[in-house]
């Protein structure tokens, strides 16, 4: 056996071997003195009989010596001689282990890119979202107007820099067509806040960020090769937006993707220009860059410091204001957090039934393999030396899995990455180091997980008692190990399957909800405008009503309207209204939903209108429609039609008259009861309202008409996101979507994977009971007793563990309360019908070795005997 | 003539070994000195066999090791039996019994 040296290893022993031969040495030396020989002679002669002393202290060494790499080597090529060996049981397990592993690790490829990782620019987490809060209006945060924001970057000590943006969809029109292009409006700074460069060209520079100075633009990556072939010298080449030419002065990397992905290009907002001044008007979402070492609490107090003294200085507009400072990764990333995590911990039940199927079946092969170990372990290996050879064969078979697992886990992030197109930094996804690291450690979790317990039972126990069996009966007909680990499963499966039924039963719910409104055929998108429109209100209500009015000319519109909002997306706007009669209860406040349509508007969603009539829009004075929520909450018994309504606090909309009632409708979002709301009705409130238009067939093919319409009459204009509402609706609840398939998906597996070792259990268990039941045959059993009692065994185990899951899902259900829509997280009908299901699929599996024990041959047994 | 230590068994001078430890701490001269002296000049264990013997035994933890003074005041090594070491004998002695006995029956019996 070649002993493996490390000339640099320490010796630390070396004095003690050598006191110890030298003690012997000297007895040695003085029983040939006693002997009568001069001490010379004594010595030499001694030092002769007892040997090469350094040759003993080499094998003294040698015993001490942990010899973890031949050991380790030695073991490793016994596990693969073991795996070449029974190779279809180590395909079970590399593949199950394959699946458990590879599901984790897309999970935490998603949940490492999206909420682990730093956002993508350079020190991202001393990035900072600020927006102004006003506490005492409805709704507090808003954003930030230019004014301010330059205050606060100005007067503030602990960021390097403060910036914002907003977002407006643009018309680009230096070609031969308009072309809508997504610009993001920036405050100084922005660039350098973010800490990127563009990849060709330079930064807006401080003379492009004045008013009245040249006009600079930055590109996209994604305009840069769309528009101009990645043409390295677009610098020379401008833009076309809102009638003036913008000259590109950079293009940003691909990787920059900020505010979203859709973002095409950056243009500056000037301070310092006149319509930047109002310090009422929120504009920007701002963001700054912390110094080095600043935490976020120090931040917003010096911020509120800084707020403070403007409230001074500007009582009128700042003195109700106080900072809010959130970090922007947590803005970014706090809406898909629940959804993630609550996948990791079900992909992490997956796996843990995937280790515990691994432990039954380990433990079955280990009572086979008992003679084995049992030769081994009386040849003079060390239970330890075994248990150790054990784990080396799960681990790599954990570790083959695990490979495996990879590329099932990148085929997975793909799959992820379709069907979460709408999550933050979705496209941050990928495998890399990160990830094999993870799914190493999850193998070797897996192996510890999987081989410790099975290795120790099966190196337990008696040694002559399992040789002197040996070759009789190599398993034994006990098995309530086993059974437990199916019952374990069990309750593991039901408690996936649980939620994934108050998934599915919420997202049934939510389509079978009466909206109030009518999604079908409707055809909704934007026609490009931007807010340099709103200087002339009349104008641009001009343009809009023309627009609509065209629409519904069109042969195959029914109607055509706009709207700030889409009905039922989710998207709340409650504000405080003020009624001029004086309410009904001057004690209650009024608090209703807000939204802003064109009087077309209930026709073409199909509102019902309940009472009065529907509002008018003149130009001089508001009109408004309540719906009935609005009718029975505030004016219950009184008539509320002909009242005058108004939201205290916006000059933009004075007092406006009711008209009518309108049916209820879910405007807030198609899982939120309809409460009271009231529409205001202006057809022109922004330049870039919804169009939404409803077709009389099927909507989709009433796009490319649109477009040639709105062509003919608004040439400059482009029209984009041309969807149909329903899409949008589906869109809306995409995550919902996206977490109720997965968490199916991963039900599904687990129970797959407890009917799997149920069926292998109960198999294991038939053979193990061969003799006896050839023998009741021989006596007079009948058939269906006998697959009665098989069948009966593995029903009750897995009734058991559907108890335990029962009581699991009820806990785990908690996770999901937020999620879930018209069904409480304690369902019975649905853990019911889990547990039915659970049971049912159980039957099956069981059903297969219950009857083939039942078709035992007892003269054939006999025969064996 | 002398049994070295190539015709004995590993596990039986383990035992021996063993065996020799129950009757108090000893250090490895000692021990080579009673094997010699009991087994009346039959068995000659070579301390090539000896030590690595010993220490595999202590590794295991059937024998306890502790420096100590020697009858002539020198510092030595001295062994003595475990717990475990005392279990691990008496199963040792019994398989060996039953082994000797076995053997020594069918040599009679094919006389």
């Amino acid at each position: 056996m070649p002993s493996w040296r490390f000339p640099f290893r320490k010796r630390p022993l070396d004095p003690q071997y050598e006191a110890e031969l030298c003690f012997h040495i000297e007895k040695l030396t003085d029983e040939n003195i006693a002997a009568g020989m001069t001490p010379e002679e004594a010595r030499r002669r001694a030092v002769l009989e007892f040997g090469g002393a350094e040759q003993i202290k080499e094998e003294l060494r040698d015993v001490q010596r942990i010899r973890i790499l031949e050991t380790t080597l030695k073991n490793f090529q016994w596990a693969l001689r073991f795996i070449r060996k029974s190779p279809s049981f180590s395909i079970v397990v590399i593949l199950t282990l394959a699946l458990g592993i590879g599901a984790n690790s897309a999970v935490f490829s998603a949940i490492d890119a999206i909420l682990l990782r730093p956002l993508p620019y350079p020190e991202g987490d001393r990035l900072i979202e600020l927006q102004q809060v006003n506490q005492k209006v409805q709704r507090p945060q808003t954003r930030l107007a230019p004014p301010r924001l330059e205050d606060w970057n100005r007067l503030n000590s602990t960021f390097e820099g403060i910036t914002g943006y907003y977002t407006e969809d643009d018309s680009e029109t230096s070609g031969a067509l308009p072309e809508k292009i997504k610009v993001a409006y920036v405050a100084p700074r922005f660039l350098q806040v973010f800490g990127v460069a563009p990849v060709l060209g330079r930064d807006i520079n401080s003379g492009e960020e004045h008013f009245g100075g040249p006009n600079a633009i930055l590109i996209s990556d994604h305009l840069w090769r769309r528009r101009f072939a990645a043409d390295p010298n677009v610098l020379a080449k401008q833009l076309r937006i809102h009638d003036s030419l913008w000259s590109i002065v950079g293009v940003m990397p691909a990787s920059f993707a900020f505010p979203d992905r859709d973002t095409e290009a950056w243009l500056p907002v000037p301070p310092d220009a006149p319509y930047a001044q109002h310090r009422e008007w929120g504009w920007f979402v701002a963001m700054g860059r912390l110094k080095p070492g600043v935490t976020v609490d120090q931040a917003r107090s010096n911020l509120e410091t800084v707020q403070a003294e403007l409230g001074k200085q500007y009582p009128q507009t700042d003195a109700d204001l106080t900072p809010g400072v959130v970090p922007l990764k947590e803005t970014t990333i706090s809406g898909v957090r629940g959804s993630l995590w609550m996948l990791f911990g079900a992909v992490s039940l997956l796996l843990l039934i995937t280790c515990t199927n691994i432990v039954a079946l380990l433990l079955a092969r280990g009572t086979q393999r008992q003679h084995e170990i049992s030769v081994r372990l009386s040849l003079g290996a060390s239970r330890f030396m075994v248990v150790c050879q054990l784990l080396t064969e799960s681990f790599v078979l954990a570790l083959t899995g695990a490979l495996v697992g990879l590329v099932v886990a990148g085929a997975a992030s793909n799959v992820f990455r379709g069907l979460a197109k709408d999550f933050p930094r979705v496209e941050e996804i990928h495998l890399d180091g990160r990830i094999v690291l993870y799914t190493l450690v999850c193998s070797v979790f897996a192996t510890l997980l999987c081989g410790l317990f099975p290795a120790f039972r099966c190196t337990r126990g008696n040694l002559s008692g399992a040789l002197a069996q040996a070759g009789r009966s190599h398993v034994s007909g006990h098995t309530p190990l086993q059974w437990l680990l199916v019952g374990v499963q069990v309750a593991l499966a039901v408690t996936l399957l649980g939620g994934a039924g108050l998934l599915l039963r919420s997202f049934q719910a939510l389509g079978h909800v009466s909206p109030g409104f009518d999604p079908q055929n409707v055809l909704t998108f934007h026609i490009t405008g931007s807010y340099g429109e709103t200087v002339d209100l009349k104008k641009l209500r001009a343009r809009i009503t023309r627009t609509l009015d065209e629409l519904r000319a069109l042969p195959g519109v029914e109607s055509a309207a706009t709207s700030i909002f889409l009905p039922g997306v989710p998207n709340a706007y409650q504000n405080e209204l003020t009624v001029s009669e004086g309410a009904a209860d001057p004690n209650r406040k009024i608090v209703a939903e807000t939204r802003i349509v064109s009087p077309s508007y209930f026709g073409t969603m199909r509102i019902p209108l309940l009472a009065g009539e529907l509002c008018r829009e003149d130009g001089n004075s508001f009109n408004v429609m309540v719906n009935r929520s609005f009718a029975n909450a505030y004016f219950p018994g009184a008539t509320v039609i002909g009242r005058h309504l108004q939201e205290p606090g916006n000059p933009l909309l004075p007092g406006g008259e009711i008209r009518g009632i309108t049916g209820d409708a879910r405007e807030e979002g198609l899982n939120r009861e309809p409460g009271p709301a009231v529409y205001w009705c202006v057809s022109a409130p922004d330049p870039d309202p919804y169009y939404l238009v409803r077709a009389r067939t099927e909507p989709t093919a009433m796009a490319a008409v649109l477009r040639r319409k709105i062509k003919e009459i608004e040439p400059a204009r482009s029209v984009f996101d041309i969807i149909p509402l329903e899409e949008h609706l589906n869109d809306a609840f995409g995550e919902n979507r996206l977490r109720t398939i997965l968490l199916t998906f991963f039900a599904v597996t687990a129970v797959s994977l407890a009917c799997i070792g149920l069926y292998g259990t109960l198999s294991y268990s038939v053979a193990a009971r061969r003799r006896e039941v050839g023998l009741r045959l021989a006596l007079g059993a009948l058939q269906g007793q006998i697959v009665k009692q098989f069948l009966l065994k593995g029903l009750a185990v897995t009734f058991l563990g559907c108890l335990a899951g029962w009581g699991l899902a009820a806990a785990f259900a908690r996770v999901l309360s937020g999620m879930l829509y018209g069904v409480s997280p304690s369902d019975a009908a649905t853990l019911l019908s889990v547990v039915l299901l659970m049971m049912l699929v159980a039957a099956f599996a069981a059903l297969i070795p219950s009857l083939r024990a039942a078709h035992v041959d007892p003269m054939q047994v006999l025969r064996e005997e | 003539m002398p049994i070295e230590k190539s015709d004995l068994l590993q596990g039986t001078l383990d035992m021996l070994i063993l065996k020799i430890v129950t009757l108090g701490p000893i250090h490895g001269y000692g021990i080579s000195q009673r094997l010699r002296q009991i087994s009346k000049e039959v068995l000659l264990v070579q301390q090539g066999s000896l030590y690595p013997a010993l220490h595999r035994l202590e590794k295991r933890g059937w024998l306890a090791a502790e420096w100590g003074e020697s009858e002539n005041g020198r510092q030595a090594k001295f062994y003595k039996l475990s717990a475990r070491g005392k279990q691990q004998l008496k199963k040792e002695e019994s398989n060996w019994n039953r082994l000797a006995g076995a053997v020594a029956s069918i040599l009679q019996t094919a006389q």
